[in-house]
């Protein structure tokens, strides 16, 4: 340990600047672009005309931030869903699974119900239907955990696949109620009825599930930091066995929190089926929205406040790759949206460090005399950190 | 069933057993370095999309394995980076290699999407071993790459019981800080395993597109058994051999379905049969977690935790 690399320490900051909590994001995103730039320039295509085209289609047009709010709409429904599980550290990996079973129930409920309702009662109907299935997907990890101890990562990632399977054969499988019987050629969900569609606002096609979306944050936010149920749980996420002899019942914060969060993704499918595409439509949903939930609640460091701009940062990302290749001569990969919200997340964790440490220089002198400590503890290296160095 | 049906089907569990033990290996590796890689669908995907690429250009599919293995091992050292040295929450940096490693394989592979790959890897019967019945052709007459896996689990069973290597590892996973006060370079054990697991996920990667799926299929290649892989690990204790036990029985999961089809059952439609062996995973770690606990399951007791030598 010689040379000014040697003289580097990492403190921990009690409480990180704000400056730092907004570059870091900020350098992430530049970071993961320039990455992209690589991948760009390999397959032969010009990385400035390419970002240039997905602003274009994304931020700095009329129909380009109709676009992006539409996806960002679902993306900070599953951000929140990430946030409020990963938050208190119960790992809900399968908020694309959530998603599926929240359209299932959302466009089924719509489906059957729906010719009897009319205004907010039809809507309410979808809307408690989805998030009442993306809770419902969920219950199983959640109850495992609680009660059995089993991880919740694995078993809530392995349902996306169970979901996925069960949506296809919804659509694609079999002649089922959600399927549309009129087109027989082509498979797709029937159309829901227009009383259970969430209005639009204004002349746009931003519907009426970006409001839902933007008061579940504020909702959330409050819950988390303003009640006592919020107090206990952040109790149970920081400090377990505080929360135990507090009496805080940690199998209940388990289940709670779980299936508040399957509920916010279930909500997230409920808005794509009765926002965007009026149906259960397999395709549409594969966009990886329940994932993609995941790397948005990280950027926003779990708070459910800062979700929301990151969503919308995120929306247009994801609504680029698509609306690429709606372009004439379009060649860029869809998955140049995937690629950079992983490269954006990737950037993000390791600046995670800078935000939870402070780099500091130690004098040349301490370095000096840590290394005579060193050579003459040999028989015990451990000395050379300090006697705080215990493990 | 008749016995045809069975031994085809228990010879295809086998060969789709071998990619879930060359991953469930890679994540088993890493964990014994006590750090968590989830990442393991994003690294075979990155193998799978590199081999393909690379099996086509050369030709040969022991080419497409080796930049498989390369790939993989590169593409992880992401990971290692972020939870050895910036000390990541190692669950979200593992979820991010698999949305970057989705990205990176669909972006590269949009071009040979649905296209079959020429250069697969051809079957090897070993000779005498081959003509046994039923297990000669269960066991003996598939491609180098089942052989291989047998290899590298028996010297990764050596190495981590039977070696001072080995301990060292095994010592970094249950107690860094020990390990460090005897000398051991912790961060320097954790990157080479970890990279190293990395390897051999991008080796069960570039064997399912060599030999399993007839297509490339962008994420479906993989098709989340880097996850059950994953829960391998669990149900095999963290123990190389049993991995491979528990990846034939998987194996036998995955290729269900299309033995009841072609034992003429179809009352069950495809789907709900495909659901199987992600249903049977969940099953099997509900019933591991109540029937056994924490440290008699074995897992490393350092597992997740960042090693910060002037921190508790």
């Amino acid at each position: 340990m010689t040379g000014w690399l040697g003289r580097l320490r990492l403190e921990k900051r009690n409480a990180p600047g704000t400056g730092v909590l907004l570059l870091v994001p900020l350098v992430s995103v530049v970071a993961a672009l320039l990455f992209g730039a690589v991948f760009l320039s390999l397959i032969g295509l010009a990385p400035v005309a390419v970002y240039r085209e997905m602003l274009r289609v994304s931020y700095t047009t009329g129909y380009g931030v109709a676009d992006t709010l539409v996806s960002a709409t679902p993306l900070i429904l599953t951000g929140l869903a990430a946030a409020i599980a990963f938050r208190f550290k119960l790992y809900n990996i399968g908020g694309e699974g959530q998603l599926y079973v929240g359209a299932i129930a959302a466009s089924g409920a719509a489906l059957a119900f729906g010719d009897r309702l009319t205004g907010p009662a039809a809507i309410l109907l979808v809307i408690v239907a989805g998030a009442l299935g993306g809770a419902v997907w969920i219950a199983v990890p959640a109850l495992a955990k609680a009660w059995l101890g089993t991880s919740e990562i694995i078993t809530s990632l392995l349902l996306n696949y169970v979901a996925l399977f069960l949506m296809q054969y919804l659509i694609f499988g079999a002649r089922t109620f959600w399927r549309d019987p009129e087109s027989a050629t082509f498979p797709q969900g029937a159309r829901i009825p227009d009383a259970t569609r969430l209005p639009t606002l204004g002349t746009t096609r931003v519907n009426l599930g970006l409001i839902v979306a933007v008061l579940a944050a504020v909702v959330l936010y409050l819950l988390l930091t303003r009640t006592r149920i919020g107090y206990r749980w952040r109790v149970f996420g920081d400090a377990p066995a505080a929360a135990r002899y507090a009496g805080i019942p940690s199998r209940q914060v388990i289940v709670v929190v779980l299936l508040l969060s399957g509920a916010l993704a279930g909500l997230a499918g409920a808005t794509e089926v009765a926002g965007r595409a009026g149906r259960l439509d397999p395709t549409g949903l594969a966009l990886n929205i329940g994932y993609n939930g995941i790397i948005v609640a990280a950027l926003a460091r779990y708070n459910p406040l800062a979700v929301i701009p990151v969503g919308l940062l995120l929306g247009g990302v994801l609504n680029a790759g698509p609306a690429l290749q709606t372009l004439p001569g379009a060649r860029v990969p869809v998955a140049i949206s995937t690629m950079l919200t992983g490269a954006i997340l990737l950037f993000a964790l390791a600046g995670e460090l800078f935000v939870r440490y402070r780099i500091r220089m130690r004098d040349p002198a301490d370095v000096e005399q840590l290394a005579e400590q060193a050579t003459t503890a040999v028989a015990s290296p451990r000395a050379a950190t300090g006697p705080e160095a215990e493990a | 069933m008749n016995e045809t049906v069975l031994v085809l089907t228990l010879a295809a569990a086998v060969s789709a057993g071998t990619p879930l033990a060359l991953a469930a290996l890679g994540a088993l590796l890493s964990e014994r370095a006590g750090v968590l890689n989830l990442g393991i669908e994003g690294i075979m995907l990155v193998g799978a999309v590199t081999a393909f690429l690379a099996a086509d250009a050369s030709g040969s599919p022991l080419v497409g394995l080796a930049a498989g293995v390369l790939a993989g091992a590169a593409f992880t050292s992401i990971h290692a980076f972020l939870s050895v040295t910036m000390r990541a929450n190692q669950i979200v940096s593992g979820l991010a290699l698999v949305i970057f490693g989705t990205g990176i394989a669909t972006f590269l592979g949009q071009s040979i999407e649905g296209r079959p790959l020429a250069a697969r890897l051809p079957r090897t019967s070993i000779v005498g071993l081959a003509d046994l019945p039923v297990l000669g052709r269960v066991l003996f007459s598939q491609d180098v790459v089942v052989y291989g896996t047998w290899v590298v689990i028996v010297l990764a069973a050596l190495y981590l019981t039977r070696t001072r290597t080995g301990l060292a590892l095994r010592s970094v996973g249950e107690s860094p800080a020990t390990a460090d006060a005897v000398g051991i370079r912790v961060a320097a054990m954790r990157y080479a395993h970890v990279i190293i697991g990395g390897g051999f996920a991008g080796a069960g990667g570039a064997y399912v597109i060599l030999a399993r799926v007839p297509a490339w299929a962008q994420a479906g290649t993989t098709n989340g058994i880097g996850w059950i892989a994953i829960a391998l690990v669990v149900f095999a204790s963290w123990r190389p051999l049993r991995a491979l036990a528990g990846a034939y029985l998987f194996g036998a999961a995955l290729r269900a379905n299309f033995a009841l089809q072609a034992a003429g059952i179809t009352a069950i439609p495809a789907e709900f049969l495909a659901m199987l062996p992600y249903v049977l995973t969940i099953v099997v770690l509900m019933v591991l977690s109540a029937t056994d606990t924490r440290s008699r399951l074995g897992a490393p007791a350092a597992l997740g935790a960042p090693f910060v030598r002037d921190e508790r």
